[in-house]
């Protein structure tokens, strides 16, 4: 089955199980990581992507992607930095990555939604308009993935 | 004197009324005020005692409506107010004061501490001695329409991501809406997840409702810098908006002070009540719950405390919903001490957030918050404020604390049972 | 002048201006204050019972929850001496007497023995509360002159009655004139400092109840 909307985008990831969402999650925060600086929200995609992290490292890396997105909120009242702003939903993203899920928790959405946000920052900072592809790239990307699995 | 001095001290001549009279004359300096002033008791300062915060207005009114005041003056025995005084002031008027309004409900006299500071702010503004941090807020709210520099675009790219995320759409400029939904900037810059739930919460209630596309920002600098110009500028847009829109309602989002400035300051600023009510979000809730349109399933099992925001309890009136809310949604619902309408403030509320140089002062007093969580110790936090989520995270994140915290209006939207799924799934088949 | 001519002045001419001085300065302040007037609040009303201006004239009376043990001198202190002027000002025999032989108006007094008791304790609690507000840093920080000035004129007028009445210290005539004078000199001062808040609390705690009243929080 391929991905064409956000409804079986959302099922599909639904249907991974933990380390999975953590891998998809990582991929698509992987693709906006350029609009960060932040060495604890880089270091939190990078140790998902490598996978099977032990858990005294996962609780590391989240406490310092969890630092770096209290640290980045834009104060009431501050003149938006939209640049800054992308940044702080990379945080999200990377939190959503290495954090110990809930409940129904959906990490790899919650991951896609936060890439798709700090994109969309991105473009009101750059004033290059919010209408992105990222959701598109993001369904390829899963795409790709799940073929991946398939073939594993 | 120089004009923008003369400009403030005329302001604030023009400010004082009867109230403010009879609370300076009642005053018998008994100090309960500071007990009640968390920036007080968290760092033991007196300087930080809420009637001392007005000792310039105080000595404004004395010198100029009051007899023995007048002939002191005249006979050359009483201190001026100055530049240099009003600038020092600024650190006690706007970053140790979040205008919570806990003061006003204890002083033994009556007086309402929390009003006059509001009032001395508007002198501060006009004299040029708010902090830089709100200073630009009310700037970017005349030149761009946010204070925060929100514009329309960036509204529409949230809306967008809520209609992906919730496969519901959001209404813009629909007239006749029962509803008109606001958002403040924090909401649409931090906090999307706030318009899904609305989405959802609406669907589910079967109301109609809508965003506005001149009028969606809530949050109101001038409020805050106290610039009563600039808060009626805010507030007639959203007025005209509503009128324009023909809406019953007007939902004040998650965010303090913009529910103050809009139910409470927003008629007496336009100078005509309004055609249309305004209602908190929380205050929508409690109504929805109350008739049953807000059906949910399953409950959280952690522990869980509510924060009540200032401006929604004890300076807004509303107290008793998200207790219900809660209860409704929580089944382990566990109050802090002090809840309720005699809660303490997160210490970042009136623009005090917004203010750099006021960080440290606003994590000292940030223990007061410690306190009431280290009695309760709940697994989350929740509460009905962007602003207080912020800041609130800050804290807890500066005291190595580890208790998430989560909106209220965003939680019960997650025990929605998700219906959304598929009118989404009929769009892609 | 001998010590009945000085009675005598204080008892007559000197109570005539003391009052006078009172009624005007009292009729001239609160005009001054509230004739300044408010502008009409045009947001729409909460109704809530319970919460109004009138609520809270007396409710204000109560110490807010938690807030004693902050500070258990101000109110313990505060209550103890404020009941325990009242009951010494209107419910001892000889100033009951004073107001009937004015105004013909009187009512029942207590047993002198108590209104005894009750200035010692008045007495104490004032100098409690004034180590209090020496010792306690905001109070200290916030005091002027006139908040020890005040303290003296309202100390004096007890002191010295029961001075007085106990016949301590100077003779009954003097001491009699000397209560007397510093009850005059009460009167006169406080229409003009913080001790006015006497009449104006009533104004201050209607306008804070109203304005939450509004708004449906009950303070």
């Amino acid at each position: 089955m391929t991905i064409h909307n956000d409804a079986e985008f959302k099922a599909a990831l639904a249907g991974l199980d933990t380390a999975g969402q953590r891998r998809a999650a990582a991929r698509f925060v992987e693709r906006v990581l350029d609009l960060t600086a932040d060495g604890r929200v880089k270091a939190a995609v990078a140790g998902a992507l490598r996978g099977e992290l032990a858990e005294t490292d996962r609780d590391g890396l989240f406490q310092g992607a969890n630092t770096a997105r209290v640290e980045s909120f834009t104060q009431c009242g501050r003149e938006t930095d939209w640049h800054a702003q992308a940044g702080h939903f990379v945080a999200k993203g990377a939190v959503a990555c290495v954090k110990a899920p809930a409940a129904g928790e959906n990490l790899a959405w919650d991951a896609a939604m936060h890439a798709r946000m700090a994109r969309t920052c991105q473009g009101v900072a750059s004033g290059a308009g919010t209408e992105t592809r990222e959701a598109e790239a993001q369904y390829t990307l899963l795409n790709s993935l799940l073929e991946e699995q398939l073939k594993a | 004197m120089s004009a923008s001095l003369d400009k403030g001290v005329r302001v604030l001549k023009e400010v004082i009324d009867a109230p403010i009279a009879s609370y300076f004359n009642s005053c018998v300096h008994c100090g309960l005020c500071a007990e009640a002033c968390l920036f007080y008791t968290e760092t033991g300062d007196p300087k930080y005692t809420p009637i001392h915060k007005l000792e310039p207005l105080r000595r404004i009114y004395e010198q100029e409506y009051t007899l023995l005041g007048r002939v002191k003056k005249r006979l050359g025995l009483s201190k001026p107010v100055t530049d240099a005084e009003l600038a020092e002031w600024q650190e006690l008027v706007y970053n140790s004061c979040t205008l919570c309004g806990r003061c006003s409900v204890v002083c033994p006299v009556g007086n309402d501490i929390v009003y006059m500071v509001r009032k001395f702010r508007e002198g501060m503004s006009a004299s040029g001695n708010a902090p830089e941090g709100i200073k630009g807020a009310a700037q970017r709210t005349i030149t761009i329409g946010s204070p925060m520099g929100v514009k329309l675009p960036a509204v529409k790219a949230q809306m967008k991501h809520v209609e992906d995320d919730t496969g519901i759409p959001i209404p813009l400029d629909a007239e006749g809406a029962e509803y008109m939904v606001m958002l403040s900037s924090m909401e649409i810059i931090n906090f999307p997840e706030y318009l899904g739930a609305i989405a959802k919460i609406m669907k589910q209630a079967g109301k109609t409702w809508t965003l506005c596309s001149t009028a969606f920002e809530a949050t109101n600098a001038g409020m805050q810098i106290g610039n009563s110009d600039l808060a009626r500028v805010i507030v007639s847009r959203i007025v005209d908006g509503a009128e324009r829109l023909k809406v019953k309602t007007v939902i004040s989002p998650e965010c303090g002070h913009a529910y103050t400035a809009l139910r409470w300051e927003g008629a007496n600023l336009v100078g005509r009540p309004f055609t249309f009510e305004v209602k908190h979000i929380i205050e929508v809730l409690g109504e929805f719950q109350a008739q049953g349109l807000l059906k949910t399933e399953g409950k959280e099992t952690d522990r869980l405390t509510f924060h009540d925001p200032c401006q929604l309890a004890r300076r807004g009136g509303v107290i008793h919903q998200q207790r219900s809310l809660m209860n409704q949604v929580a089944a382990n619902f566990v109050e802090m001490p002090d809840a309720g309408f005699m809660n303490w403030c997160c210490g970042g509320g009136g623009g005090a957030s917004a203010i750099e140089e006021g960080e440290e002062l606003r994590l000292e007093a940030f223990k007061k918050k410690k306190s009431q969580l280290d009695a309760v110790k709940p697994d989350r936090l929740v509460t009905a404020c962007a602003n207080c989520r912020i800041v609130l995270e800050e804290g807890l994140e500066h005291y190595q604390m580890d208790i998430p915290v989560v909106g209220l209006t965003e939680m019960l939207a997650e025990h929605i049972p998700d219906t959304a799924t598929k009118s989404a799934e009929q769009q892609g088949a | 002048m001998t010590e009945m001519q000085f009675l005598t002045w204080v008892r007559g001419p000197g109570l005539d201006i003391a009052v006078a001085l009172f009624l005007l300065g009292v009729l001239w302040r609160l005009i001054e204050i509230y004739s300044l007037g408010r502008k009409a609040d045009l947001s729409a009303p909460r109704h809530t019972p319970g919460a109004s201006g009138w609520h809270t004239v007396f409710r204000r009376s109560v110490p807010p929850p938690g807030m004693v043990k902050r500070s258990p001198v101000s109110y313990i202190g505060g209550y103890t001496f404020h009941i325990g002027l009242a009951i010494v000002v209107f419910f001892f025999a000889p100033h009951i007497k004073l107001v009937e032989s004015v105004t013909g108006l009187s009512w029942p007094g207590l047993p002198s023995q108590f209104v005894d008791f009750v200035a010692v304790v008045t007495m104490a609690a004032m100098v409690v509360v004034l180590v209090d507000r020496i010792n306690k840093p905001v109070k200290r920080y916030l005091s002027t002159f006139e908040d020890w000035f005040t303290w003296t004129v309202t100390f004096l007028p007890v002191l010295t009655g029961w001075l007085a009445v106990q016949h301590l210290l100077l003779p009954y005539t003097t001491m009699l004139a000397l209560h007397i004078l510093s009850v005059e000199i009460l009167l006169v001062v406080l229409p003009f400092t913080k001790l006015f808040h006497a009449f104006t609390v009533f104004g201050s705690r209607w306008y804070n109840g109203r304005v939450n009243g509004h708004k449906g929080v009950a303070v």
